[in-house]
């Protein structure tokens, strides 16, 4: 065994420390930080600070108020983009994934390298991508949709096309993510319940109902949860596409609490904004955790 | 019949794959367009004048006062230093979590390290700016390089694998007298390659892709990483100038896209064992 002299304890310490600094200095106390900052009228690069204790927490839950309107507006338009993209990430997602695990096994590869290569470059160079391939008037798909008649289609900068254009490109550049989860999950089905159902006769469609679907219930489940939070964060994609247009309609949460940072400058407010918003996204993941978590009993 | 469905079903991979690529052959091909054709609205994929302009402007400076070659300059050497600090500090914390038992608060580290994978980046991102520009740091490489060491993704990757290290050829060490540090470089570094070419590729690509910090931690354009500096055209005078954009862009994926296409393996197995099981 192990002798544990307090020189062997310190000597184990070493090897955490190093660590351990880090995370104390670049996100412990960023947290406790950004606490103290939303219990103050913080300023952007001024030194004023003047405690206010949950003033400004009140506010984002006081009808009326500004910071109540930027943050539910916020939190609306974000939620909006929850509900249009979770489902098709994880449709798409498993029907990729279905795809490539039927295909020959010798170009397995090479497809699930096709449709995961967007996921290996940058927001902003993603989103540079789509606006020009977006554009109204010179862009690839208008002028595609040409070909059929279809005119002016204002991706960008009217309503529903903004929101059919963050989904789309947010499936483009992401969807690689959860379609190699679920080809993982596929290829740990066992193969002999396969075999036993087409002895009994069962077609494609019934074995994917009940036997494949059934098995990888857990991981459609943390694509769920995962897809859910990224969602929840999502901000490259209205920031640099539809600058949150038009009017104000993709504005996500992010956009108004970074904007309420660094174009308000008002520091203090939007701290409380990003807890309260930090603080939904651990609940929303917690509460589907638990779900999943009660379905496996 | 077998041969009739395998036909179909690559005929759709194909198709799907096609999709999948067009935005990225759109973006090589309208990089070599000047720009009244990026603008004419046409599908030629082939240029009709091709020309390296775009690339020439970019790389001599003319287009955002600094030569491009600078950011990406900057974002290779922020990545390569970021990724250098996690692959040290995140072995050794993990080596000492998962085999060092007289750790003081040992199993209180781990669930605070394993929690905080949990926290959204939104919570620590404006406190973490007015704690570097409170230390009058904003606009330095130190603020582009060390938020990124507080992740605790490469310990929890790492604990995995140590934890399940053999006893034995540990225990054989220490009887020949070998300390913990001679262990830890000696015996578990070295088995520990692959698992580390994994997470060196996951954070490399990590930093080198993030755009939103060092858009905001970054205030001269010498300064900004290539990301950030794209993020700055497309939203400032260059929104429309798609050659040049693309021009950029193509600089800029060049780099991640050759490290994924070979780090693939890697980068999938991260994905995979990362919790999913």
């Amino acid at each position: 065994m192990l002798k544990s002299s307090w020189q062997s304890r310190l000597s184990s310490s070493l090897f955490v420390l190093p660590y351990l600094i880090c995370f104390s200095a670049f996100l412990l106390f960023p947290i406790l930080y950004g606490i103290y900052i939303s219990l103050h009228n913080f300023e952007l690069l001024s030194t004023d600070q003047q405690y206010v204790g949950f003033a400004h927490y009140v506010k984002i839950f006081t009808p009326g108020t500004y910071l109540n309107s930027l943050f539910f507006r916020g939190l609306w338009a974000t939620i909006q983009f929850v509900v249009y993209s979770v489902p098709l990430l994880i449709v798409v997602g498993l029907a990729l994934a279905l795809l490539v695990h039927y295909l020959p096994r010798k170009i397995q590869g090479l497809f699930r390298t096709f449709y995961f290569l967007p996921y290996a470059i940058s927001a902003s160079v993603m989103t540079a991508i789509w606006l020009m391939m977006f554009d109204t008037n010179a862009g690839f798909i208008n002028s595609l949709l040409m070909k059929l008649k279809i005119t002016g289609i204002p991706w960008l900068t009217g309503q529903p096309w903004s929101w059919i254009a963050l989904v789309i490109t947010t499936l483009w550049w992401t969807i690689g993510f959860n379609m190699i989860i679920f080809i993982n999950a596929l290829n740990e089905v066992p193969e002999d319940h396969y075999e036993a159902a087409s002895i009994d006769g069962a077609g494609a469609w019934k074995k994917f109902a009940h036997i494949t679907l059934p098995s990888i219930r857990p991981i459609i489940l943390f694509i769920m949860i995962t897809s859910t939070i990224a969602s929840f964060n999502i901000f490259a994609q209205p920031f640099l596409l539809t600058r949150g247009g038009p009017g104000d309609s993709t504005k996500v949460l992010l956009m108004n609490v970074l904007d309420q940072a660094f174009i308000r400058k008002e520091v203090g407010s939007a701290s409380a904004m990003a807890i309260v918003m930090a603080l939904l996204i651990m609940i929303v993941s917690v509460v589907q955790y638990r779900l999943t978590y009660a379905r496996k009993e | 019949m077998r041969k009739m469905k395998t036909f179909w079903l690559v005929l759709l991979a194909v198709v799907v794959a096609a999709i999948f690529l067009l935005p990225l052959v759109w973006m090589l091909s309208t990089s070599f367009k000047n720009d009244f054709e990026a603008l004419a609205g046409q599908m030629n994929f082939i240029p009709s004048k091709p020309t390296a302009e775009n690339y020439i402007k970019g790389l001599t400076g003319e287009l955002m006062n600094v030569p491009i070659t600078r950011w990406i300059a900057n974002s290779v050497s922020v990545g390569m230093i970021g990724t250098g600090i996690v692959m040290l500090i995140d072995s050794m914390a993990a080596y000492a979590l998962a085999r060092l038992t007289d750790l003081p608060f040992r199993k209180t580290l781990l669930s605070l390290f394993i929690a905080s994978l949990m926290i959204p980046g939104v919570l620590t991102f404006l406190p973490m700016y007015m704690e570097f520009n409170a230390l009058g740091l904003i606009n330095t490489y130190a603020a582009l390089i060390l938020p990124y060491s507080a992740g605790a993704f490469g310990v929890f990757l790492l604990y995995q694998f140590f934890a399940s290290f053999p006893k034995e050829i540990e225990e054989a060490a220490r009887m020949d007298g070998a300390n913990k540090w001679q262990i830890y470089a000696r015996i578990l570094l070295p088995s520990a390659v692959s698992i580390m070419v994994t997470l060196g590729i996951f954070t490399f690509m990590g930093i080198y892709n993030d755009f939103v910090w060092p858009l905001y931690a970054t205030t001269s354009p010498e300064m900004r990483t290539i990301t950030a500096g794209i993020a700055m055209m497309a939203q400032g005078s260059y929104t429309q100038a798609y050659g040049k954009l693309m021009a950029m862009t193509t600089i800029a994926t060049l780099p991640v896209m050759l490290i994924f296409i070979f780090g693939q393996r890697s980068f999938v197995r991260a994905i995979t064992q990362s919790g999913v099981k």
